[in-house]
């Protein structure tokens, strides 16, 4: 397969802080329309995976592409959310002091410059869309609240909401499920699986049960690399895999 | 016991020696007043022959026209005019010899001869004086004055000088003397090289008088030094520009300091930094006034007294407002800044309605009045004092907080509060102290700066921006920062002073700050990681 | 569709307020001009010209809320920005006196005259214009408040250090302005002015018109401002006060937004200053001091930052107080302003209108939370 085929490319991607190696020349292919989930120890550089392939941190070496074509490397956090890239955060930050409505009102996938926001006043399908978005998260009795309000695992929904209301084309969801009781659990993994029919998304989760219910790729990190990527069942009878999270 | 006696004795010898030396004087200074011009020159000749310096003033008195004969008794006297007469005084000892009328004295006639010879002796008598000092003043004086008459003293001088500073001296005036009046192309050249080792603006102007007035050789000869003297004056005006820089780079360093502490260590922003300066200054004022009332004789001692008051005093203040204000405002640091600037318009005003808004009058201790001259610089006693002391507190402060017990708590709770907590550690008395000691150096400064600036209610306002541009442009929470940080802007706006003048280089030191923390929002030397981020 | 973008920022708050400025416009000509002198409902050219003046600095107070209010920055330097604006004007003015100077000369101000100038600056020329003028208030401090955001937003200087670089900026300007060779009049700056507009300046009718202009000019900058901020522009700048690396992550250019507030709010604080300064009369580098613009901060954070309204009434508030003590207990200000600071931080971080609200819901027959207007969603 040619790196054009692929929707996320990286390679060799190392990044260092304070001399201390977070991610070290890691290697990593997302294939358009794929869901893939990322496991790793504490530390492994899931997050700041994330951060690279978003624009918060820039890599000292390595390559990003966006659809075989467009290198991450060399853009602004803006510029890589507006070629399709969502994000949810491991904490979740939504706009606290803004009703549920307005959070996803601007996530909504609409022109982004100031002249057109300033006079912005939202459509027949704008509002459709969010009611939709609403009634998927289950957040349309909340929709008039500051979303400072909302429970976390509210919270953690309403960040699913505004990804789908950017509607991207590669989703990065951090620990979706951190903080969630066991109902909410699976009701998250359902909405993933949902979403994945439309979207390429790579989850990054502790919880073996959520990945297990995922049921898809995946990847293990350690110490910034690639350990074992294959199936759940697979990485779990690999032998290092095993030493790196019972052995220590 | 013996010895004793002995070195008592010849003490007593030594005192008794000049009086009986001025004795033999009398009938020499008697014989100035003789009649003819032929016998003056003599007596002249005869006080010159005995190198006493206390002829001096006699011929001083004759060379302006005092000295008298009292028609009387033939004595020679000073007489000054008082009232319609004469007040006598004798001209070896100074004493009072009453009044005379203006008919019962003659005055001592010279005429052009007389006058050569006199200033020849009066040159040659203190060039010749016992005492160094005193002969090197009056060689400077020769240089000065390039007078060709003295020029023969000064070769007798110089063939007897011992001492190589005099010598020295003595060898720039005989060039000064030689290049301005008439002298062979080869002394002319010769003394062109001396002057162009003595290398200051003096030798500057001379050698231009020789490149303008000579023969085409000495003007050859004194273009190329003159050239040579110029260059070691810009270096020498250089190094004074570095030594004004290091000067209020200390400044600033010492006004920093205690915000590097609170800002940089703490994340607080204390917009009454400045006052805790200006408390600190009026501590040393209210010391000193103590000391003057009390002490007068141990005034010199009143500006070491008043470090640890105005440390203490201000540290409590600081204490008190990190108790009182700050502490609700952890986390919250544009708040603190309006408090903080609300506290220093209310300190102000406190400051100002006790003690009035006029400056007051805090005196420098005489081991810090005065200045020095270290080759081409001027550096005054002050300012040096300053340099010394800022450095001193900012090593003090890196020890305390590298090796000491409440140095350690600091950077624990700065790091991380709750673990630091869970340990035991007091984290608000740590606050409040931390808080306390950054306001307690700022008290410090305070003391340096009465001694260099008014000390006034406004006296702290004129530091804050300063200090706060140093700390950040260093990097937050980086003690080395800061210290690179007041170096550097010390020494650029002393460097651009001279182009730009005082105003414009500051703002322009201000607009390079804006842009470098536009480049490098965090500082010379930032802090990474996420600590930062949050 | 303008009108509505307009209309669709005011709410009861804005009501108040609007109707308040409406019955000022009508009544303060009224009582002026239109009354005896020793009627008791008269108010003197002098008390006219001092609610002008608070009403100048209420619609600075307006700017800052702006930008600290609705986009988190708090700017210690907006003085500079309403003095350049009040300088703009000022050469205006300095122009209008022409040859009524001390030294006569049609052309040069006296300050230039006394310098021994022979010449008019470059950048004086133009300010004899009424229109030039009019629109160098805004441009001025719009175009350095663009090129210092442009610098500062791009480089992510935020939050304390933004505050300190921007005091710094008031600073260097006024040590600028206090320069005679800026030709600005150096540390006297700009006065004596005789007439704006072919009107005598000091008659009681060019007061009465310029506080109409004030209020008229505080008004537009109230529901500018309003519609701003209910627009959906308006929600990025409160998203980006309170989660900035978020809103980027959601596609928006933060850098441009916070540059759009802050450039809209320093046109507007210099406008406040161009209406200031032929009120009071006289403009001069002092008013750029840090100072000030701290003080400035205090109107809004007393009033309620993030109300907009809250900052007017602060702005008025704390004017009044400050002319009130200055005469009275010249020495219990300084002890006020400094205490005002530090108790409203402390106890009444919302403000004003912050703590009536407050009080509002803490009744119980009012106790359930009204309902945001159903415009978003179906209408
Ligand atoms: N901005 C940063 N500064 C310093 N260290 C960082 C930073 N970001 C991440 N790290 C370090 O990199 C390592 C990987 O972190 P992270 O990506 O958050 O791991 P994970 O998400 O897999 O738990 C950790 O040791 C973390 O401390
Ligand atoms: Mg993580």
């Amino acid at each position: 397969m040619s790196t054009e085929d692929t929707l996320l490319y990286l390679d060799g991607v190392s990044v260092s802080f304070d001399g201390f190696r977070a991610l070290n020349s890691l290697s990593l292919v997302i294939e358009p329309g794929e869901m893939r989930a990322i496991i790793g120890p504490n530390g492994a550089g899931k997050t700041t995976m994330m951060d690279v392939i978003t624009g918060k941190t820039r890599p000292d070496t390595g390559t990003i592409l966006f659809e075989g074509r467009t290198d991450l490397t060399s853009l602004r956090e803006p510029a890589i959310a507006n070629l399709g890239i969502g994000r949810k955060f491991q904490r979740p930050t939504v706009f606290e002091m803004h009703t549920v409505w307005d959070n996803l009102e601007l996530s909504l996938k609409a022109p982004r410059r100031p002249l057109k926001t300033l006079t912005y006043s939202a459509t027949r399908e704008d509002r459709a869309r969010i009611e939709e978005i609403l009634d998927i998260t289950r957040l349309s009795p909340r929709r008039d609240r500051p979303a400072g309000s909302l429970s976390h695992g509210e919270k953690q929904w309403l960040e699913i909401g505004m990804l789908l209301a950017q509607d991207p084309k590669l989703l990065l969801v951090d620990e979706p499920v951190a903080g969630m009781t066991d109902a909410e659990t699976e009701q998250t993994a359902h909405l993933l699986k949902d979403i994945a029919g439309k979207h390429s998304v790579i989850v990054v989760e502790h919880d073996m049960v959520f990945v297990r219910e995922l049921g898809v790729k995946v990847t293990v990190l350690h110490e910034g690399s690639v350990l074992a990527e294959g199936s759940l069942d697979t990485v779990s009878a690999n032998k290092q895999v095993i030493d790196v999270y019972l052995g220590r | 016991m013996h010895r004793a006696f002995c070195w008592l004795l010849a003490a007593f010898l030594a005192l008794a020696a000049p009086a009986s030396f001025a004795a033999d004087l009398a009938p020499l200074v008697r014989g100035l007043g003789a009649g003819s011009y032929a016998e003056t020159e003599k007596a002249i000749a005869g006080l010159a022959e005995t190198g006493d310096p206390a002829v001096v003033p006699v011929i001083e008195a004759l060379q302006a026209g005092d000295l008298h004969v009292r028609k009387a008794d033939g004595a020679v006297v000073v007489a000054k005019r008082a009232g319609n007469g004469y007040a006598l005084t004798d001209p070896l000892t100074g004493a009072a010899l009453g009044e005379a009328d203006r008919n019962a004295v003659e005055k001592i006639r010279i005429n052009n001869a007389l006058r050569r010879t006199i200033s020849a002796t009066l040159g040659a008598l203190t060039l010749m004086s016992p005492d160094a000092g005193t002969r090197r003043q009056a060689a400077e004086a020769v240089f000065k004055s390039r007078d060709a008459n003295a020029l023969d003293a000064l070769n007798t001088a110089l063939a007897k000088e011992t001492d190589e500073r005099v010598r020295r001296a003595m060898t720039q005036a005989r060039a000064s003397v030689l290049l301005a009046g008439e002298a062979p192309d080869a002394d002319k050249i010769a003394a062109v090289a001396v002057l162009q080792e003595r290398g200051d603006q003096d030798a500057r102007a001379l050698l231009n008088g020789a490149a303008n007035t000579g023969s085409d050789a000495v003007k050859d000869a004194a273009m190329k030094a003159i050239a040579s003297v110029e260059q070691r004056l810009a270096l020498w005006g250089a190094a004074q520009n570095l030594w004004y820089g290091l000067s209020l780079g200390s400044v600033l360093l010492l006004a920093a300091i205690g915000l590097a502490v609170t800002f940089g260590v703490m994340g607080v922003i204390n917009m009454a930094h400045g006052e805790m300066v200006m408390i600190g200054a009026y501590a040393t004022f209210l010391v000193q006034e103590a000391f003057r009332q009390w002490a007068p004789g141990l005034f010199d001692f009143s500006i070491l007294v008043a470090l640890p008051v105005a440390f203490l005093v201000s540290g409590a203040v600081g204490v008190a407002i990190e108790r009182s204000v700050i502490r609700w405002l952890y986390g919250r640091p544009l708040e603190t800044l309006l408090a903080t600037w609300g506290l220093s318009l209310a300190l102000q005003q406190a400051v100002r309605s006790i003690f009035g808004p006029t400056n007051r009058e805090v005196g420098a201790p005489s081991w810090m009045s005065g200045a020095f001259e270290l080759g081409g610089l001027t550096i005054t006693y002050g300012r040096l004092w300053i340099v010394v002391f800022a450095f001193l507190v900012f090593g003090a402060l890196l020890v305390a907080l590298r090796k000491t017990w409440f140095g350690l708590s600091i950077r624990a709770v700065t790091q991380n509060r709750s673990m630091a907590n869970a340990m035991g550690i007091r984290t608000a008395r740590v606050d409040a102290l931390t808080f306390g000691l950054g306001s307690g150096i700022a008290g410090l400064a305070g003391v340096a700066l009465s001694q260099i600036d008014n000390v006034s209610p406004n006296l702290g306002q004129g530091y804050i921006i300063d200090s706060f541009m140093v700390v950040v442009f260093g990097g937050v929470g980086n003690l080395w920062g800061t210290l690179v940080g007041a170096l550097a802007l010390g020494g650029v706006n002393k460097f651009l002073e001279p182009y730009a003048g005082a105003v414009l280089g500051k703002i322009l030191v201000l607009i390079f700050i804006i842009l470098f923390i536009q480049r490098r929002p965090r500082g010379l030397f930032a802090l990474k990681g996420r600590a930062v981020e949050a | 569709m303008l009108t509505r973008f307009f209309l669709m920022g005011l709410d009861k708050k804005a009501g108040v307020l609007l109707t308040v400025l409406a019955v000022l416009a009508v009544a303060v000509p009224v009582m002026a001009l239109g009354t005896a002198p020793d009627s008791p409902w008269h108010i003197s050219t002098h008390t006219v010209a001092l609610l002008g003046k608070y009403l100048c600095f209420a619609l600075l107070a307006l700017s800052l809320d702006l930008v600290w209010g609705f986009v988190g920055i708090l700017s210690l330097g907006h003085a500079a920005f309403f003095t350049l604006g009040g300088y703009a004007m000022g050469m205006y003015l300095m122009r209008q006196i022409g040859s009524r100077g001390m030294y006569g000369n049609a052309d040069l101000p006296d300050f230039m005259v006394f310098l021994n100038w022979t010449e008019l600056p470059w950048y004086w020329h133009g300010f004899d214009q009424f229109w030039f003028a009019a629109i160098m208030v805004m441009l001025v401090p719009g175009l350095l408040a663009f090129a210092f955001g442009w610098f500062a937003f791009r480089s992510r200087v935020t939050g304390v250090y933004l505050s300190i670089i921007t005091q710094a900026l008031t600073f260097a300007l006024m040590l600028a302005f206090f320069r005679n060779d800026m030709g600005f009049g150096g540390n006297n700056g700009l006065t004596d002015f005789k007439e704006i507009l072919g009107f005598d300046i000091q008659a009681a009718s060019t007061r009465v018109g310029l506080f109409v202009a004030t209020v008229v000019a505080l008004a537009a900058g109230y529901i500018l401002a309003s519609a701003v901020v209910a627009s959906k522009l308006g929600k990025v700048l409160i998203a980006v006060r309170d989660a900035e690396s978020r809103v980027r992550f959601l596609g928006y250019e933060t850098d441009r937004y916070k540059l759009f507030a802050w450039t809209l709010s320093a046109c507007m604080a210099g406008v406040a200053g161009a209406l200031y300064v032929p009120q009071v009369g006289i403009i001069n580098p002092s008013e750029f001091s840090p100072a000030s613009s701290i003080e400035a901060v205090i109107w809004v954070a007393v009033g309620g930052r993030g109300t907009l309204a809250g900052p007017v009434l602060g702005a008025v508030l704390v004017n009044f107080g400050k002319s009130y003590f200055t005469a009275a207990l010249p020495e219990f200000w300084l002890f006020a302003l400094g205490g005002l600071f530090v108790l409203v931080t402390l106890f009444l971080p919302k403000g004003i209108l912050g703590l009536a609200a407050q009080l509002r819901d803490r009744l119980p027959a009012r106790a359930t939370v009204t309902a945001k207007p159903a415009d978003q969603k179906g209408v």
